[in-house]
């Protein structure tokens, strides 16, 4: 389960700070190997700066989400909250010029249909798309194999959904007296598709984000929940694990509340930015990219020639030890 | 063999495919008509290598490789000489020495290595342990005869029930034979109308071959159905003693939880959790597929990771 998961163990950070850094780290070898010469402000000027490439993350996940929501067929939320981790983990560990947000965002969709049990063909999916949908396909199974390899290649994703029915089943089976569970669920829903937008996922496990929509829908409703958590939820554990799952709870929930809103306005600027600035090998319309393919593919054809001849020149090695094998 | 050709007379073996190779000791082969033809001359030598060779030495070749052939010959004339059994060794290492010495021998014959030297050997070997030798081959050892008795059953068995069947032919002809004699006398002698005598005929005759077939019985076997004469004693080969092994011993699977306990699935199904839950429909419930796995998962989700805390040292945790 998730305390064992690969999620926890190598994808769940200490908090906001740690995950900045990672950022930063991130940030700065992408600078270091591409803009070595500059100094601060001109670095400031050609290529994104850190809160810059947040904004642009940000943004992008919001929009994977819309398209997630009109997407034909329609979408179970196991396979946004998956894609969106899958896209929030990448760009931990990678920079926005290096891989623009736009092409991943398709191939964790894609990737995730797949993990989830949720498959869509690749040509059903870009159906979804507008515009050249031949490319579109290109791009997602060129960088398919890329993704899985920078998150380490771990799939699963624990996500938040389950937890909170597992809550609201538990609060109906042993708390249906004081609170009518059904109530609460509309508004618990929302607030975990809102800290989808944030790092929480990243931070906290699965199951304290769920008790903390569960308990801010339970404050808007007016429901007292108290006395479930720590009466019947939290029956039987130590003082010390209740008082840090109360402590999650209400970072979580000052998290979710203390968003910043998205300037969409900076968003256009920044894409124009990362036009001129981005790594232009990973550009799928770019030359550069189109050579590098060509010449993986030449190098795919040698390799096999090379064998080819190898096997040739073994099997006339064979004829030599053995000798003929008509006498005479 | 098609594609190689004997040697000699190259042609034919091309031509005539069910023509068969034979091969001598020496490893080279050749079909038959050529072997007729050498002996007829007179002459003792192979076409190929020359060596001296008696028409006796020819056998039907079995395999493709001359090399194989070759070296099925030297190693049954070894082993007619080197026909130790396993009994005769005192321990394992020494009976897989000697059958490594064997094999070294047999070897060094077929590839021409050391061959001085290995028949030298062979000859001091024959000439120390002649008595040995001889009492060896008059001895089958336990297995061959283990197997003669099997061959020996299965032939009882199948001639029984060759006799068997033969004798029920024959009853059934006789049958057959007197049932038409007593159609005809009825014909001949009796009141009834024809038509009505057939039909008491074809009645009683059906029943009568119902009771035929089920009267066939299996004859008394000898064996037991494990394999075990009746009435023999054990020439049972006792199971060797392994060392007593560490008895397997079962642990509960413990998984980490980082929550508070979950139920189990009879918590689950007592307390009333069910009652929450969508029910499985038929055809879930028909592929393996319960409620209670879903509900499990769900509370395991919800519970599960619920105290995790991130306990770094020296790492400001945030936002509070």
């Amino acid at each position: 389960m998730f305390a064992s998961s690969t999620h926890l163990k190598f994808w769940t950070f200490s908090g906001e700070n740690e995950i900045k850094q990672l950022r930063a780290e991130t940030s700065e070898k992408y600078l270091a190997k591409h803009a070595s010469g500059l100094s601060e402000e001109e670095r400031a000027k050609e290529f994104l700066t850190q809160s810059e490439e947040r904004q642009l993350v940000r943004h992008f996940e919001y929009v994977l989400k819309e398209f997630c929501g009109k997407f034909q067929p329609p979408m179970p939320k196991c396979v946004v909250g998956t894609s969106l981790a899958f896209f929030k983990r990448f760009y931990v560990h990678n920079s926005v010029m290096d891989y623009h947000p736009r092409d991943i965002m398709l191939t964790c969709m894609y990737l995730s249909c797949k993990v989830e049990e949720f498959y869509v063909p690749i040509g059903q999916f870009v159906k979804n798309l507008k515009g050249d949908r031949e490319k579109f396909a290109d791009i997602i199974l060129g960088f398919e194999l890329l993704l899985m390899q920078k998150i380490h290649y771990h799939l699963t994703i624990h996500n938040s959904f389950r937890a909170l029915e597992g809550l609201l089943i538990d609060l109906k089976t042993r708390y249906k007296d004081h609170c009518d569970a059904e109530k609460l669920r509309k508004i618990a829903e929302e607030f975990i598709d809102q800290s989808l937008g944030t790092d929480a996922s990243l931070i906290f496990s699965p199951s304290q984000i769920a008790l903390s929509a569960l308990l801010a829908s339970s404050s808007k409703e007016g429901i007292n929940l108290d006395n479930y958590v720590t009466g019947t939820l939290l029956l039987g554990s130590s003082e010390d694990d209740l008082q840090k799952t109360i402590y999650q709870v209400k970072r979580i929930r000052y998290m979710i509340k203390n968003q910043e809103p998205l300037q969409r306005e900076l968003i256009q600027i920044i894409q124009k930015k990362l036009e001129k600035c981005r790594n232009q090998e990973n550009n799928p319309e770019s030359e550069i990219y189109k050579r590098k393919m060509e010449e993986m593919i030449d190098e795919d054809d040698e390799i096999r020639t090379q064998k080819r001849a190898k096997l040739n020149e073994g099997r006339e090695t064979d004829h030599e030890l053995f000798g003929p094998l008509n006498p005479i | 063999m098609d594609e190689q050709g004997c040697p000699r007379c190259k042609t034919t073996k091309y031509r005539n495919p069910s023509l068969k190779l034979m091969v001598n000791v020496c490893g080279h082969s050749l079909c038959d008509n050529c072997v007729d033809l050498l002996f007829i001359k007179g002459s003792g030598a192979c076409p190929e290598c020359g060596t001296a060779i008696r028409r006796s030495n020819f056998r039907y070749q079995i395999f493709e490789d001359a090399q194989v052939e070759k070296e099925i010959d030297i190693r049954k004339k070894i082993l007619k000489d080197y026909n130790k059994k396993e009994e005769d060794f005192d321990s394992l290492r020494e009976y897989n020495d000697y059958l490594e010495m064997i094999e070294t021998i047999i070897y060094n014959l077929a590839n021409g290595i050391d061959v001085e030297d290995t028949r030298r050997q062979v000859d001091s070997y024959k000439k120390e342990n002649k008595d040995a030798i001889r009492k060896n081959q008059s001895k089958l050892s336990r297995d061959e005869e283990y197997l003669e008795m099997l061959i020996e059953e299965e032939e009882k068995t199948s001639s029984l029930r060759k006799q068997m069947i033969h004798d029920t032919e024959v009853l059934e002809k006789n049958k057959k034979r007197r049932e038409k004699e007593a159609l005809i006398d009825e014909l001949m002698f009796s009141d009834m109308s024809a038509a009505d005598i057939l039909t008491m005929h074809k009645t009683t005759a059906r029943p009568a071959e119902a009771v035929d077939n089920s009267s066939f019985q299996p004859s008394q076997t000898t064996r037991y159905s494990t394999g075990i004469q009746r009435g023999q004693q054990s020439g049972l080969i006792p199971m060797p003693m392994t060392e007593a092994n560490p008895v397997y011993h079962y642990e509960d699977l413990e998984l980490e939880r980082c929550g508070p306990i979950y139920p189990t699935i009879d918590d689950i199904i007592e307390v009333g959790y069910l009652s929450n839950v969508r029910a499985a429909s038929e055809s879930e419930r028909a592929g393996g597929f319960e409620a209670t796995l879903c509900c499990q998962r769900a509370l395991q989700d919800a519970l599960g990771g619920l105290f995790y805390y991130p306990e770094l040292a020296g790492q400001s945790t945030s936002v509070m």
